[in-house]
């Protein structure tokens, strides 16, 4: 990681801005069940083996910085939402991130599932995912 | 089969433009797009970008990605397959650098 951030701040102009999106390392995706009334949440996902890729990420920013080549301008973070109609598409959506998939707690999906069949006709099921977006300008 | 969904698990389109564009314009620099995968969001800035070089070492990524500029019409990206760490160290220099996804 370090490698390509080097390289890339080599073809980068003086001033210029290395940027950097990926799912946020700490504030984890979300499931809820939305009823007509209410915000049911069902549990956070895992990130099991995502953990030590995001982290790496982060050091290889910070070793960039350290290095002189860098500056950091800022950190922001974006959320966003999924509105899905079932359990098939909860599936189905979960199969769309790139490996490795976030995963349900112990408990968590029996949990969703119970939830959902009890809920009324119109309800949808949310998954609420964080990004960051880390932003260096070249020395 | 059943149909395909209409569900991403991307977020939706503008959203990572704008963050971005908290911190630098896009509209008229050139831009080094460092995993670029289907070109998802290169084709999100890249008619208003002066110039785009974008990678991905995913074969069938940058075939999708060519597929898709050929039917956008989009004539300032360059789509290529590979790394960042084959990028010459030399040449010409870019505004921005942009890592999406691929830390």
């Amino acid at each position: 990681m370090v490698h390509a951030l080097r390289r890339a701040g080599q073809r980068l102009q003086s001033g210029g801005s290395l940027i950097s999106i990926r799912p946020h390392r700490t504030l984890l995706p979300s499931v809820s069940v939305l009823t007509p009334s209410r915000r049911l949440p069902v549990a956070r996902l895992t990130t099991p083996g995502f953990d030590g890729r995001q982290a790496a990420a982060e050091a290889a920013l910070a070793r960039v910085v350290e290095e002189g080549g860098f500056t950091l301008a800022g950190v922001r973070n974006g959320r966003f939402r999924a509105r899905l109609d079932n359990l098939s598409q909860v599936r189905a959506y979960l199969e769309l991130i790139a490996p490795p998939r976030p995963r349900f707690p112990p408990g968590g999906r029996a949990t969703l599932i119970q939830l959902w069949r009890s809920q009324p006709r119109g309800s949808t099921i949310e998954i609420a995912e964080s990004i960051v977006v880390t932003a260096l300008r070249r020395r | 089969m059943p149909a395909a969904l209409d569900i991403s698990a991307y977020p939706p389109d503008g959203m990572e433009i704008r963050l971005i564009e908290r911190f630098t314009a896009l509209k008229g620099r050139r831009i080094l797009e460092v995993g670029c995968g289907d070109g998802r969001l290169t084709f999100q800035y890249a008619r208003t970008a002066a110039q785009v070089l974008a990678f991905d070492p995913d074969r069938a990524s940058i075939e999708e990605a060519l597929d898709e500029q050929a039917r956008l019409g989009v004539r300032n990206v360059a789509f290529r397959l590979g790394s960042v760490e084959h990028l010459p160290a030399r040449g010409a220099p870019f505004d921005v650098a942009l890592f999406s996804w691929s830390l």
